[in-house]
């Protein structure tokens, strides 16, 4: 089969808008593409970028899915990785990574099982969810502190002069690329699509949906592992900002918030965006508050510019129903 | 998926072991019975035909058999075993395969994964890419559709294609009986040509067809029998040779309705005609379908009628500025209908279906519930003359014969009916010029009925217009000056009062001219 570029494809205004904000960063400091800076940016980016992806696939799965314990599942996982599995001896690697995506595969069915089968509105599920695992962080570390195990240097440092957590991408990349050679992604786009339709066709709803959470948590885990990492021990505020960020990156990125349409690649490009305003108001010196202001209105923005999608797309689908 | 060029095959023996056999199956929504009492078998290598008019209770029997409702009572026998069919999928190993009367497609999906889609598990793709493709030509060749590229996006495609995806869905499956539940209707005539020869191949080589169709020329063509339902009844399983059009429509049509509507016969109408006070004008549905004029005057009541998905209600939602027609505009004298707040303000008053969730504001009182759109006409500078407001719903009430321990009462503890007849009174403060009512009479006890066809004939004398869509059939003989038929998305006949009865409208509603059979 030939390949051939969708020009039509739900991501091209995310992409379109990243290079926009790359080459502005590039023009505000030319620094900001130097060599020495590509650990410090990917590390900077990872949060963001991670708990959008972590985000979309929900939102695929539509029904008003989302998962607003993405952030504070970081802070646990990271509060897990430097302080409490130190302290029980535990710090090989492979125990480490097993626990921490244990924990996010754990969060996935919890969130998953009170959304399809207890049947919990999806916002109100989920932030129950935060709540809790806010409160554990805090029970488990109440202040900073704890270290990351010296294997993490992979991670935060460079290996063969690319800075380690880009492999994080690659690898998360080329799981969602096998992902979608299974069935999972048809179906993931089908329950989004029309859950009536996914039903009646036979395809199992109430799990497609689960997974969706269980992406998720998995996800988030794997940003607690590179927020341990980045910072060298635990900090139990430090996934909150990345509730709100992850929801505006998902909008950003193009993906329907009604279901059914959307993919990691414009998720990519959204965190990335919210990453790189940031990154030209610190260069700025402007004021933390009005970084808070630019991502609120630009959440407003981009979710006003998807429901207009949306409606749009609601009443051609409409109109052909007679 | 090969299709054996065949001739006609005999029916097969009643005498052989049954595929399903219902036995008096049940299904009853709360109160609302949907399916009383259904028993009839289906043959290995049949073609049966399940007829019936809205509400007889065949898509209640389809859902039960594809597993989307349980049902309440009685049994399905599935190769002579009872079978509780728990959902979609358990229905399909068992091998049915439905063709829903929606067409459930994915718009974003392509034609190929909408083909295959709930074939595979969860992770497990059960076909290659490549596989499925050609799976998907195959399938979409039964029904003369091989032009379609399996790989483009189903939102390009028009009505006909999309019903012949969710066909291709079904027949890809290794299916014993095929469903399909009204799903040649936006069929052209070549696919479904080729689809009922492709049925006849599937018969003879030992498969089962349950066939909903509201076409009698397409049951006539292809059932071997037919079973016709009636008030969620079986009423009758006629063979082929015992099959016509006429027998069929009579089997359908109740007694009771023939009886209210020789009663009906009685009154005629005598009001005073005015100015058209809603005017379509060559409004087509889609852009595929015939355009069609209606205009309803003031002092007249015009009945809406049609088979589910006929195009009636889409047609009313147009009336009420709720959706915009293809082509053609409805007109009132402020111009033409192009929002719900443009239509209200030409003074057209409309009641939707759906009373609980789009009518009604269950936690309000009585009161409020009746002033609540026409609040403006008590107000001084935004502050409510609350005496006067008072004085306005108790004169509501009296008008619409709402039964209620007061206008404090919560409208939560009213009947359905006197719920019903309270938001009436809500349209009525209005001083409406037409009141454009979506299926009135939905979950309405008889007394209330009565009251509300006194309200619209008062209305109507004082000089409004009525636009009544409703699906009781006996209703529409009994209140209107005419009916308008709606068939396959258009307006397919209008009955006058002095040729107005049940089998005129059943027949017209199944694209049958007049009573005499056969001209479709």
């Amino acid at each position: 089969m030939k390949f051939k570029i969708d020009w039509n494809a739900y991501y091209w205004p995310a992409l379109a808008g990243f290079v926009i904000l790359f080459v502005g960063n590039i023009v505000a400091n030319p620094i900001f593409i130097s060599h020495d800076n590509w650990r410090p940016v990917l590390l900077g980016a990872a949060p963001f970028i991670i708990t959008t992806w972590a985000q979309t696939v929900p939102i695929m799965s539509g029904n008003g899915d989302l998962d607003l314990s993405v952030g504070p599942l970081a802070g646990l996982v990271n509060a897990v990785m430097a302080m409490t599995l130190p302290g029980l001896g535990i710090t090989d690697p492979f125990s480490m990574i097993a626990i921490a995506l244990a924990i996010g595969v754990a969060s996935g069915l919890l969130n998953g099982f009170l959304v399809t089968i207890v049947r919990v509105q999806p916002i109100i599920a989920t932030l129950g969810t935060f709540l809790t695992y806010q409160g554990l962080t805090l029970e488990l570390l109440p202040i900073s502190g704890g270290t990351a195990p010296p294997w993490m240097k992979v991670i935060s440092g460079n290996v063969a002069g690319i800075p380690g957590v880009f492999f994080v991408f690659v690898l998360i990349a080329v799981a969602w690329w096998l992902l979608g050679k299974t069935a999972y992604r048809r179906n993931l786009l089908a329950v989004g699509g029309d859950i009536r339709a996914a039903y009646t066709a036979g395809i199992n709803v109430i799990w497609v949906r689960i997974v969706a959470f269980i992406v998720s948590g998995v996800l988030a885990a794997i940003t607690g592992v590179v927020f341990t990492a980045t910072i060298g021990a635990a900090d139990p505020t430090i996934g909150n900002p990345y509730i709100l960020t992850s929801i505006a990156g998902v909008a950003l990125g193009g993906v329907a918030f009604s279901g059914g349409q959307g993919g990691l690649l414009g998720a990519a490009a959204g965190g990335a965006l919210l990453f790189l305003i940031e990154n030209l108001f610190s260069l700025a010196q402007v004021s933390i508050y009005y970084i808070q202001i630019a991502y609120g209105s630009i959440l407003l923005v981009a979710l006003a510019l998807n429901s207009m999608v949306d409606r749009a797309r609601r009443r051609k689908a409409q109109a052909a129903l007679v | 998926m090969s299709v054996p060029a065949l001739k006609e095959t005999p029916a097969p023996l009643p005498s052989a072991a049954p595929l399903v056999e219902f036995r008096g199956l049940r299904r009853n929504f709360g109160e609302t019975i949907a399916l009383a009492d259904c028993s009839f078998e289906i043959q290995p290598g049949e073609i049966h035909a399940l007829v019936g008019e809205n509400g007889s209770g065949k898509s209640t029997l389809i859902k039960i058999l594809s597993g989307i409702l349980p049902e309440s009572g009685g049994e399905l026998l599935w190769d002579g075993k009872v079978t509780r069919i728990a959902d979609p999928r358990t229905a399909q190993q068992h091998g049915i395969a439905t063709v829903f009367q929606e067409t459930l497609v994915l718009d974003q999906l392509s034609v190929r994964d909408n083909v295959v889609l709930g074939l595979d598990r969860l992770f497990r793709r059960v076909h290659s890419v490549a596989d499925e493709t050609k799976l998907v030509r195959e399938a979409l060749d039964t029904i003369g559709m091989n032009a379609l590229d399996p790989a483009m996006p189903v939102a390009a495609l028009s009505l006909a294609q999309r019903q012949g995806v969710t066909i291709a869905r079904a027949l890809l499956r290794p299916w014993r009986l095929l469903v399909l539940d009204e799903s040649t209707s936006a069929l052209d005539v070549d696919a479904r040509d080729r689809l009922f020869e492709a049925l006849r191949g599937f018969r003879a080589a030992g498969r089962s067809i349950l066939f909903v169709s509201h076409r009698m020329d397409e049951i006539l063509d292809v059932a071997d029998r037919s079973t016709v339902l009636r008030s969620g009844r079986s009423v009758a399983t006629v063979t082929r040779a015992e099959t016509t059009t006429d027998g069929l429509l009579e089997l359908m049509s109740t007694h009771e309705e023939a009886q209210a509507a020789e009663g009906a016969a009685r009154a005629v109408p005598n009001r005073a005609l005015g100015a058209p006070v809603i005017a379509a004008k060559g409004v087509a549905l889609l852009p595929e379908t015939a355009p069609f004029d209606l205009t309803v005057r003031a002092g007249e009541i015009v009945g809406i009628a049609g088979l589910e998905g006929h195009g009636q209600v889409a047609f009313v939602e147009a009336v009420a500025g709720l959706r915009r027609p293809a082509h053609g505009a409805v007109e009132t004298d402020q111009g033409a209908i192009t929002s719900f707040s443009n239509a209200a303000r030409a003074g057209i008053a409309y009641l939707p279906r759906e009373r609980k969730t789009q009518g009604i504001f269950a936690p309000l009182s009585v009161l409020d519930n009746l002033t609540i759109s026409a609040l403006k006409r008590f107000a001084h500078f935004g502050i409510l003359a609350e005496s006067r407001r008072r004085a306005e719903g108790r004169r509501l009430i009296a008008q619409s014969h709402v039964a209620t321990a007061g206008l404090g009462a919560p409208i939560s503890a009213l009947s359905g009916g006197n719920q019903q007849k309270v938001f009436l009174g809500r349209l009525l403060a209005l001083n409406p010029r037409a009141l454009v009512l979506n299926d009135p009479m939905r979950g309405v006890d008889l007394g209330a009925k009565q009251d509300i066809y006194k309200i619209l004939e008062q209305f109507a004398s004082d000089g409004g217009a009525v636009m009544l869509l409703s699906t009781e059939l006996a209703e529409l003989c009994l209140l209107c000056d005419r009916v308008a038929v709606f068939h396959n998305r258009a307006l397919f006949a209008v009955i006058e009062r002095k040729s107005l009865d049940v089998q005129a409208l059943i027949a017209a509603m199944f694209g049958q001219s007049g009573a005499s059979r056969g001209t479709a």
